[in-house]
Formats: C-alpha cells, structure tokens, sequence
C-alpha cells in the first residue's frame, strides 16, 4: 500500500510540475488543475479500496 | 533561456520518470533490505547541512532570476543546474547522513542503472508518439461527425478538421486526437494491475486495459461533440472555457474509476485469492475521512465544468462538502475537535507567510475583483462572497485537515488508523501528507508545504485535529479578511 500511496502521490507531483497548472493562491485547493484532477482520483481510489468486513 | 525553453520540460519529466522508477524499482527488489538498514536513523538535522541547504538554495534563486530574467546567457545554465543538485542533496544529507546514504543506494545495486534509461527511453518514445497525434485527430473527427449528424446540422472540414455548425465550431488539433488520454489509461492501467496482481486474474484482467483505451478515446469525442452542442445552444464561452478545460479531466478520472471498479468487483477478472470485501458487508472508514475532500474536489470539476470566465457555481463545493459532512454526522461526533489558542496562533503564522510567499512571487496578475462578480447586482455579490469566504473557514478546514492530517498520517503508520492515536505519525508520513497538500496549491507549493507541516505540528502537539482545523480555518478567515479589506483578490 505504500507504494500505492507513492507512485499515487508522485503522479500528482510530476503532473503538477510538467504541465505547470494554474496558480491558487489561498490555503483552498482549485479544482482547475491537472493534480486537483489526480487528487480526486487518488482519493476516490482510496475509498473503492477502503472497504473491510465489520 | 532557449534551452531551458525548449527541453527544460522534458528534463524535467525524465527527472520525475527516473525518480519513480529508482523508487519503486529499488523498494521491489530490495525493500526488506532497505527497511532493516533504515531502521537506525534518527532524523535527528544535521545543520550544518541545513545551513548549505540554504545557501545552495539561495544560489538557485539568484541564478534563476538571472537565466528567466534573460540578464545572462546561457552560460550560468550549468551553475544553475548544479546549485539545484546541491540544495536538494544537502536537504537530503541534513537528515541522512551522507555514508547512510551511500549504502542505501549501494543496497539498490544498479537499481539506478536501468531507471536512467528507461527514464530516457520513455520520455524519447513519448516526443516519437506524438507523431501518432495527427491521424488521430482523423479519426477523432470523423467520429465527431458521426455522433453529430443526427442531432444538428454539421459544417466540417476535413482538410483543417474544422467542425460545427454554423453558430460554433471548432478546430481538432492534435492535442485533442485522444492520445494523451490513451497513454494516460495505459500507465494507469499497467500500475494499477500490477499493484494489485495478487487480486486480478491473468491474463483476463489485461483485458481491462484496451477496453479502457477503447472506452477513453469514445469519450474523448463524445465531449468534444458535446462542447460543440453547448457553443451551438449558445453557451459558447462555457464551450471553450470551463468545459473544454476539465471535460478530459473528469472523463479520465471516470474511466480509470471504472476500471478499478470493474478490476475488484467483477469476479471475472478477480483472482479466488482476492481479500477486497465487498462493501455491502464492510465499513470504509477510508470513506469517512476521505468523502468530504473528494466531494469537493468532484463538485469544484463540475462547477468549473459549467463556468466561462467565472465560476459562478463555486458555492456547490460548500454544499457537496456540507451535505456529506452531515451524512457522516454520528461518526464525526466521536472525533475531538477541541482546540486551544495554540492552533488559531499557527493559523495566524501561516497566514503571514502565505501573504509574504505570494508578494514575493507577484507576478502582475491583477488584483482587482473579477469583472463578473463586481458587475453582477449587489445581493448576488454579497451572496456569493458570503458563501465563498463561509466555506473557506468551514467546510474546507475541516474536509482537508480530516483528509490530509486525519487520514493520511495515520494511514502511513497503519491500514487500522482508526486505531492510531492523533499524537502518533512517522516522518515519512508527515512529509508525505505534508507535500501532497502543498503541491495541489499551484504556484504557491512551498507555503502550501509549510502550511501543511505547521497544521500537522498543532494536532500533533495535543493529539487533537480540531487544532489542525482551527489553524486551518484561522488562516482561511485571515485571508478572506484581507481580500476584502484590502482588494486582493487574485488570491481566491
């Protein structure tokens, strides 16, 4: 798993950098870049995963 | 400044590409190794590295406003190279003993001998493929047709793969062919099967993969059609401005979803070994912590979706994000959220830097409200800056402090962290959650870092994430209060 969250996270990074998204400038998160686009799916990657028996 | 123009990019990627597979590569094929030999660092900072660090890191700003600001040549290039090299190795050694270092990567073998190539290799193949782009985009065209055909009457030209009606019609350039998204849905589909190999059987599960392709560049033209629509129903400027921009986006993310989905669920494609439980019968705690962040980040996609030069529909983030937090309400009701003055003072700080980051790096954009919301009637206005700043020292603490801080730090200590303590964290876990959380804040990644060390810090201290959240919605209110006050509204 923490491979996942590595390659996960250096996913968001490189396509941060390489495709120089648009600045924000306050400490909220623009959904108009490329890594917000990512993170969702990181995010939701997470939850599918998320489930365990009771 | 010409090289840096034309290949920086590149480089760059390949960096990325090298540094990926150096990790993985070397967790794979030596990771117990690694483990054992890692368990007898203390992270205790070495500062006289701490202090070269910075010394090569203020080099790297001199020579970077030298070669950007075209007053050298290219003769500085190797310097300014060679400056990032040092910061980022002395960062390294402040923390890591240099000798450490040295057997961790002679532990890696020629681990890093095969990255570099491969690194190269694919960033020469991805500069090859794009002679791939322009047919393409053919074909892409044509299917843009077919799906228009019926409903409007089209206006194409095959030899610019002009299409549209008369009203609205757009170019295909190569960029939008479809395969950039197609490689996307490779990579992803490559990574994703072999993470979870243990869960998919073989070689059906490969399967997934060009259905995936197949599925991806349909609907690359399906949206492509469907921004045609939207200019010819005369919501043109939303046409080619919020829609043309994040429609990829959420049509990648909605495949790759799928394919995870169809990966685990479909009992075709899932191996008899598979442990994923199925989540009628399971809890997702991962869901709780998790659900209010991506709600946003979904409702944000949306509202910029429908946007032209304003989004308008900013507010569905505070409700998305509202709507789930109250869904979860018993649950959030076992969390402490108590906090003390110790958290507003961090909020406090960070705000001073944030402010002092962003003047630092003015880059003339303007300051001024945006021309739709100051031109729009006063209610409106009011309204939606009411929402804005509501959600900002809200809903937005709290979802991300709960994703970043509450999820994420504990989960790098264990799959159970519900059962870690709010006080407990690793290094790497913080570090971790702490650049994921600055790199999703654009220009300003570096104060998003900080910001994210600092939040983390007052949780840590009580062990309570309402001190992170009160941090958080501290600094949020402070820059609300001083884009209003003061009209500085490039920084929403």
């Amino acid at each position: 798993m923490k491979i996942t969250f590595g390659f996960l996270l250096l996913l968001a990074g490189g396509s941060m950098f390489a495709m120089a998204g648009v600045g924000v400038s306050a400490p909220e998160i623009g959904s108009g870049s490329a890594g917000s686009a990512v993170a969702l799916l990181a995010g939701a990657l997470l939850i599918v995963r998320g489930s365990r028996k009771k | 400044m010409g090289f840096i123009g034309l290949w920086g990019a590149w480089i760059l990627r390949a960096g990325v590409g090298f540094s990926a597979l150096f990790v993985t590569l070397a967790y794979w094929k030596s990771g117990e190794a690694l483990e054992e030999a890692s368990k007898s660092l203390t992270l205790r900072p070495d500062y006289r590295y701490v202090a070269t660090h910075v010394l090569a890191l203020g080099a790297f700003a001199a020579l970077s406003w030298t070669i950007y600001g075209d007053r050298v040549g290219s003769i500085a290039l190797p310097f300014w190279i060679g400056a990032w090299f040092c910061a980022a190795a002395f960062a390294i050694f402040a923390l890591i003993p240099a000798r450490v270092c040295a057997h961790l990567i002679r532990i890696t073998g020629w681990t890093w001998a095969y990255s570099l190539p491969a690194a190269a290799a694919a960033c020469l193949l991805g500069i090859y493929s794009q002679s791939f782009w322009h047919p393409l985009a053919r074909v892409t065209f044509a299917l843009v047709k077919v799906l228009l055909e019926p409903f409007v009457p089209i206006v194409a030209d095959p030899s610019t793969l002009t299409i549209g009606t008369d009203r609205f019609y757009v170019q295909i350039a190569d960029q939008c062919s479809g395969f950039e998204g197609a490689g996307l849905m490779l990579a992803f589909g490559l990574t994703s099967l072999w993470l979870f190999r243990k869960e998919c059987r073989f070689p059906r599960a490969f399967l997934l993969i060009p259905c995936g392709i197949a599925a991806l560049f349909v609907l690359n033209a399906m949206r492509i059609a469907a921004l045609l629509m939207l200019g010819n129903a005369g919501a043109d400027r939303i046409a080619a401005g919020g829609f043309h921009s994040v429609a990829g986006w959420i049509t990648f993310t909605g495949v790759a979803l799928g394919f995870t989905v169809a990966a685990v669920r479909i009992s075709w494609f899932r191996s008899r070994e598979s442990t994923f439980e199925e989540t009628a019968t399971a809890e997702n705690p991962t869901a709780t912590y998790l659900l209010p962040f991506v709600g946003i980040l979904a409702a944000g996609i949306t509202a910029q979706a429908a946007s032209a030069d304003f989004e308008w529909l900013h507010p569905i983030r505070f409700l998305a994000a509202a709507g789930i937090l109250w869904m979860h309400r018993k649950k959030f009701a076992q969390i402490d959220w108590q906090f003390s003055w110790f958290g507003p003072a961090v909020g406090a700080g960070i705000f001073v830097i944030w402010i002092a980051a962003d003047r630092l790096l003015a880059n003339g954009s303007s300051h001024a409200m945006p021309h739709a919301l100051a031109d729009a009637p006063q209610g409106v206005r009011a309204l939606w800056i009411f929402i804005r700043a509501l959600a900002a020292v809200t809903t937005v603490p709290i979802a991300e402090e709960l994703a970043f801080r509450g999820f994420l730090i504990r989960r790098m200590i264990s799959s159970n962290f519900e059962a870690v303590p709010f006080h407990k964290f690793t290094w790497l876990g913080l570090g971790v959650s702490s650049v994921a959380f600055g790199l999703l804040h654009g220009n300003l990644w570096f104060a998003g870092i900080l910001a994210g060390l600092a939040y983390a810090w007052a949780m840590l201290r009580r062990g309570r994430i309402g001190e992170a959240v009160s941090a958080h919605a501290t600094t949020n209110l402070l820059v609300a209060m001083y884009i209003l006050l003061f009209h500085q509204w490039h920084l929403w």
